[in-house]
């Protein structure tokens, strides 16, 4: 079977042939963007490494992004596939995937990036002692080179979600001379084939990126370089902006919306991501281990209030964990749990808990998280859930819900995936870290699971996923809150900055101006 | 007394560290999920802890880094990778100019007015002096800090909102990234001084020697600068022993304000992901300076006061 990368469904295309003549005026109206400059950055986190194979961060890829590009790209609006290094990919069979490889791309060391380079990153990824991206590759067999541009990938079973995956770390290739040579090294010293190349890295203050002259895409980049200083601190940050020594904040928080707007010389970014506030649900033991439990834990929660509370109503109250701008999104199941309290009480009351609930979670010490749990903690007392909270850092918590199992509800995030496939295998499957029962909550999931990496087109796919959301959301596996919408800040002189919905910032389009 | 005092810092850096990985033990959370990113399975982060050591006993992974430090390594970040010798050496000049600049203003403007208050006991100035004081060792810093920026950095742009640049690199711009954060820590030092200044001097100018000093008609201005400030230096030099120790804590604060790459930054960033090997090789290095600092206050008070020697 062959498969079209331009599976779009009928929706999608009429949103884009209606949106045609509005792009079109809007390229009119835009300037043509210019050259040079060093856009200053602010961003909240050093990264964990800089070679995308040994990191781990998901806070990492603002900064991976400006130093690789990634075997296929994705979609800002709609997170769909669409070419990158690879200029097209096609599965000759259900377990074949062919990538055709753009000819002509070169590393920044000069080396091309051609189909032994991709295959050696594969093999990288798959096997080195340091890779942390093997759980991405679990379904590929072989990968053999079989054309100078074309690399083909033996998969053990149907994997239609590779290409995607391929748009994240997965995908971001790495000079095959460079990580040989460097070893351990790379991590500190990236040589990728993105619009710029690898300057400096003074840990937890400054990462330096500069314009790489034989960068593939003609006229690209327009920056002639990144500064990405350090501020863990988002207030700190911003006021950095303010202040006009950087001109970009990133991953700012809704409260900081209002800041933004005093400010004069600034200007606010938003759009819908993937980021999902949610609770997670220890499903292996009681009293979680009810599934009448869970539904009134959805149903007694609600959402709206809880955006204008905690998020200044700056995010999509969420049903699912995919938002309604996403190419799987299933609107009939997102409305599966309105806010129906009496409803919430009669489903614990049908599993044996007439006088209430007392229920531990586990979340943050820091005020925006204790804010949102004052607020779940209001709502579920309504429905007679006594929710009490331990509180932690991150790293804590984490280890405390996920390996120790400690808690019953986790009030965190999930950052989310380029295809949503992973987040459902990540969250749901058997034995999948961010499940901390470590047991399938029941058994059609596997399947259902299998099913959204069996079809290449966009609609089937969006079918399979259908299947899957409903038996999720039927068991109520999770209580999604809401969808975090990106918020970021930049001064005056920046312009062409788009946001995309995985909430990762790239800075390809952006031009400084003045 | 020098040769005493080394081998004192011997069992306090050997206590201290070892306090301080104990109660890293005690905290919850484990580095091998960090590094084990966003995509974590057990295995990877069992792997992890084998391929660190952060499966082996408690005394052993300690024992390991103490052999380590002594023999001049202290070791590698464990979310870095970098030397934690670079890293200390890459920040510490960070901190030390914010801290040296604090001190140097705390004595600048709390000395004169610790001076004008003590030789006007009572006086609408002395009351003055005292109360803005109390008022300096009341104010957190970070709140003075973030005054600072809205007013100076923010509104004015006289000063820089973030961020330090090296002296060696540029003085001038090094000075004025250092402006603000120095005089958010200084407030409370220049109280301090002008507090015990002003009373140890109190004391010294009501003292009988003093009185027999003006019966034999010295100036009170000779007598002021002869007498009363010689031997207040020793409280003083007190003073600034304690005050520095205190800047050192007190930075933790106001580098995250200013987003400085100092030392407070490092040692809280590594302490909530428990990066080990950063944390004893901050806590190590900072033992060694308090110890230092207090090395040479000692010796500077047998400059000043020769009975302290002789003793």
């Amino acid at each position: 079977m062959t498969h079209s990368i331009d599976g779009l469904d009928r929706r999608a295309f009429l949103a884009l042939v209606g949106a045609a003549p509005l792009a079109v005026t809007e390229a009119r109206a835009q300037a043509t963007p210019k050259r040079g400059g060093v856009l200053k950055v602010s961003a909240p986190s050093n990264p964990s490494s800089l070679d995308p194979t040994t990191g781990g961060a998901g806070s990492d890829h603002v900064f991976l992004y400006t130093m690789f590009d990634t075997l296929v790209a994705f979609d800002y609006a709609t997170l769909q596939p669409v070419p990158g290094l690879a200029e097209s990919w096609s599965y000759p069979d259900d377990t074949t995937l062919v990538l055709n490889i753009r000819p002509g791309v070169l590393f920044h060391d000069g080396t091309p990036c051609d189909a032994e380079a991709v295959k050696a990153n594969f093999d990288r990824n798959r096997f080195d002692e340091r890779s942390n991206v093997k759980p991405d590759l679990a379904t590929v067999a072989d990968v053999t080179v079989t054309g100078p541009q074309q690399v083909t990938l033996k998969l053990k079973q149907p994997d239609t979600a590779l290409p995607l995956i391929l748009s994240d770390r997965a995908g971001m290739m790495s000079s095959p001379k460079a990580f040989k040579e460097l070893g351990r090294g790379h991590d500190r010293a990236p040589v990728g084939a993105g619009p710029w190349k690898f300057v400096s890295w003074a840990d937890n203050e400054r990462i330096v990126v500069t314009r790489f002259d034989q960068y593939w895409q003609p006229g690209k980049p327009y920056l002639d370089g990144i500064e990405l200083q350090v501020i863990p601190e988002v207030n700190t940050g911003l006021r950095s902006v303010i202040a006009g020594q950087n001109d970009f904040v990133y991953f700012l928080s809704p409260q900081q919306k209002t800041v933004i707007d005093r400010a004069k010389n600034l200007t606010s970014v938003t759009g819908p991501t993937l980021y999902c506030v949610l609770l997670y649900m220890n499903w292996g033991r009681p009293p979680l281990n009810d599934v009448k439990v869970r539904q009134a834990l959805n149903y007694g929660v609600n959402r709206e209030e809880f955006n204008q509370a905690t998020m200044n109503g700056l995010s999509e109250p969420a049903g699912i964990t995919l938002p309604s701008a996403h190419w799987a999104f299933d609107a009939a199941m997102a409305k599966r749990y309105p806010y129906d309290p009496d409803k919430a009480k009669a489903l614990l009351a049908e599993a044996g808990y007439k006088d209430g609930l007392d229920l531990l979670a586990l979340g943050y010490t820091d005020q925006r998280h204790i804010q949102r749990q004052e607020v779940l903690i209001e709502q579920y007392r309504k429905v007679g859930i006594r929710l009490k909270f331990q509180n932690g850092t991150i790293p804590e918590m984490t280890n405390a819900y996920m390996v120790e199992k400690k808690g019953d509800l986790y009030l965190s995030a999930w950052t989310g995936r380029p295809d949503p496939s992973q987040t459902y295998q990540l969250m749901f499957a058997a034995g999948s870290f961010y499940n901390t029962s470590r047991v399938e909550a029941v058994p059609e999931i596997g399947p259902a699971l299998l099913e959204t990496r069996r079809y290449a087109d966009i609609p089937s796919r969006k079918k399979a996923f259908a299947g899957l959301q409903k038996i999720v959301t039927e068991n109520a596996l999770l209580v999604p809150l809401v969808f975090q919408w990106e918020l970021d800040a930049h001064g005056p002189r920046v312009k062409n900055f788009k946001p995309n919905l995985l909430g990762k910032p790239k800075f390809e389009n952006v031009y400084l101006e003045g | 007394m020098i040769r005493r005092r080394v081998v004192q810092i011997i069992p306090v850096i050997v206590l201290a560290t070892f306090v301080v990985f104990g109660l890293l033990q005690l905290v919850p959370g484990d580095i091998a999920v960090t590094l084990a990113g966003d995509n974590a399975t057990d295995a990877r982060i069992a792997q992890i802890r084998q391929s660190y050591g952060l499966d082996r006993p408690f005394l052993v992974q300690y024992g390991t880094w103490l052999w380590n430090a002594m023999h001049l390594d202290l070791s590698r970040s464990y979310l870095s990778n970098e030397p934690v010798f670079d890293q200390i050496m890459h920040r510490f000049p960070v901190t030390l100019l914010i801290v040296g600049s604090a001190l140097a203003l705390s004595l600048i403007i709390g000395v004169p007015f610790g001076i004008l208050a003590a030789t006007r006991p009572g006086s609408f100035l002395d009351t003055a002096v005292t109360s803005v004081a109390s008022l300096g060792v009341a104010l957190p810093n970070f709140w003075l800090a973030m005054i600072l920026v809205a007013t100076f950095a923010l509104s004015w742009n006289w000063f820089p909102a973030t961020g330090a640049v090296a002296l060696s690199r540029s003085p001038s711009q090094a000075l004025l990234h250092a402006t603000l954060p120095a005089i958010a820590l200084a407030a409370s030092g220049v109280a301090t001084v002008v507090q015990q200044l002003r009373s140890a001097l109190i004391e010294i100018l009501s003292s009988q020697y003093v009185r027999t000093l003006h019966a034999k008609g010295l100036s009170p201005a000779a007598i002021l600068w002869q007498h009363g400030l010689k031997n207040v230096s020793v409280t003083l030099l007190t003073v600034v022993g304690l005050l520095v120790n205190r800047l050192l804590g007190a930075t933790v604060v106001v580098e995250a304000v200013f987003a400085i790459p100092g030392m407070g930054s490092l040692i809280v960033h590594a302490a909530v992901h428990k990066d080990f090997p950063v944390v004893q090789g901050v806590v190590l290095s900072m033992v060694v300076i308090v110890i230092l600092l207090n090395l040479l206050i000692d010796i500077l008070y047998t400059v000043l006061d020769p009975r302290v020697a002789l003793k």
